[in-house]
């Protein structure tokens, strides 16, 4: 591999992809499990070298949680694209993958897979810290395979 | 101050509170609510499940050509409210603490729990019938020795019926009835009563 700062960037920044929450039309209970897997020691994602973040542009990962409503639509899409490349959709509950419970209702846009590309799921309703750690793991991985310093 | 000192000389004896996942193993509680599973001896078809669920994760399609029928669960749908292990007569649907459910986006119409479940002929009449599973058979016939469970259970309602009323023949004869028609047994049967 050339020696370059490119590549020296890419190297350096493996290991902390930084998070970005969405709330899109969230009962806040997958909110709140994110916000554990965070915050409390007991399941700590910073040993991951995953911090979140406030500002949608320094952002790696994107976690969505809610099954995306025809309100939160707009802005759901419009804080998405101010993710630079590349980024890393996770949809974290069952909300954003299926519908979940709402599926079918007129107030939703979703699922979330209808209107971005989505990379992993965590499924749950919601899911425990361990699963959506898990997720995140994946998440990094795919994140490494997009940047091509992970082969595969 | 004292307890607080307690915690203080707990938190420094007993070592880091960090799970150590992802890195190493972590602990499960025994009723957390992981996965659906369908025991395909025991489901009936009733559709009970498919009634309650409120997020409409379990469908149960009969077979065009009445064969039998295709229960399904699809896991990235189900909201774990156990809705469907509560009214399942049968006790045929249970929730496993089987948490690892992150999965990536190629594998999101796979995660279902699906079983074909296929009619039987009858052991008397051969009409296609569901075949009950053998523990619930005995539970039902525990208190009737006569009956064989394992022949009962691979029959069909009307067979049951009659072989139920041929085991019983004498006690029905017993009970008396009304006549339908004024005839030459409805005078017994009044004195009787």
């Amino acid at each position: 591999m050339r020696l370059d700062i490119d590549t020296c960037l890419k190297k350096a920044s493996v290991c902390s992809p930084w998070l970005f929450r969405i709330n899109a039309g969230s009962c806040n209970g997958c909110d709140v499990e994110l916000a554990t897997t965070a915050l409390i020691p007991r399941y700590d994602v910073e040993r991951l070298g995953c911090h979140y973040t406030g500002s949608p542009r320094q952002a790696d990962i994107v976690l969505v949680t809610g099954p995306v409503t025809i309100k939160m639509r707009d802005y759901v899409l419009r804080v998405w694209n101010e993710i630079p490349e590349p980024k890393v959709t996770v949809a974290v509950g069952i909300c954003p993958i299926s519908g979940g419970v709402f599926r079918d209702s007129y107030a939703i846009a979703g699922p979330l897979s209808r209107l971005v590309p989505v990379d992993v799921n965590v499924p749950g309703c919601p899911p425990r810290p361990q699963a959506i750690m898990e997720g995140v793991v994946l998440a990094k991985q795919i994140w490494m395979k997009k940047l091509g310093i992970l082969e595969g | 101050m004292s307890s607080f000192l307690k915690i203080l000389l707990k938190n420094v004896l007993g070592g880091p509170s960090t799970d150590p996942f992802p890195f190493g193993p972590t602990f499960e509680p025994k009723r957390l609510r992981g996965r659906v599973v369908v025991d395909p001896d025991k489901c009936m078809g009733c559709g009970m499940c498919r009634n309650s669920c409120v997020a409409g994760a379990i469908d149960i399609t009969k077979d065009a050509e009445s064969k039998g029928w295709t229960i399904t669960v699809w896991q990235d749908s189900c909201c774990l409210c156990a809705s469907c292990r509560t009214y399942c007569p049968m006790k045929a649907i249970e929730i496993v603490p089987d948490w690892h459910s992150a999965h990536f986006e190629e594998d999101k119409y796979s995660r279902i729990e699906q079983h074909t479940i296929e009619y039987q002929p009858c052991a008397v009449c051969g009409k296609p019938v569901r075949v009950l599973s053998l523990a619930k058979a005995q539970e039902l016939y525990r208190n009737d020795p006569d009956v064989d469970p394992e022949l009962v259970r691979h029959m069909c309602r009307s067979c049951r019926q009659i072989k139920d009323a041929e085991a019983h023949v004498e006690i029905l004869e017993a009970i008396p009835r009304k006549a339908p028609k004024q005839d030459a047994a409805a005078p017994e049967a009044e004195a009787k009563a």
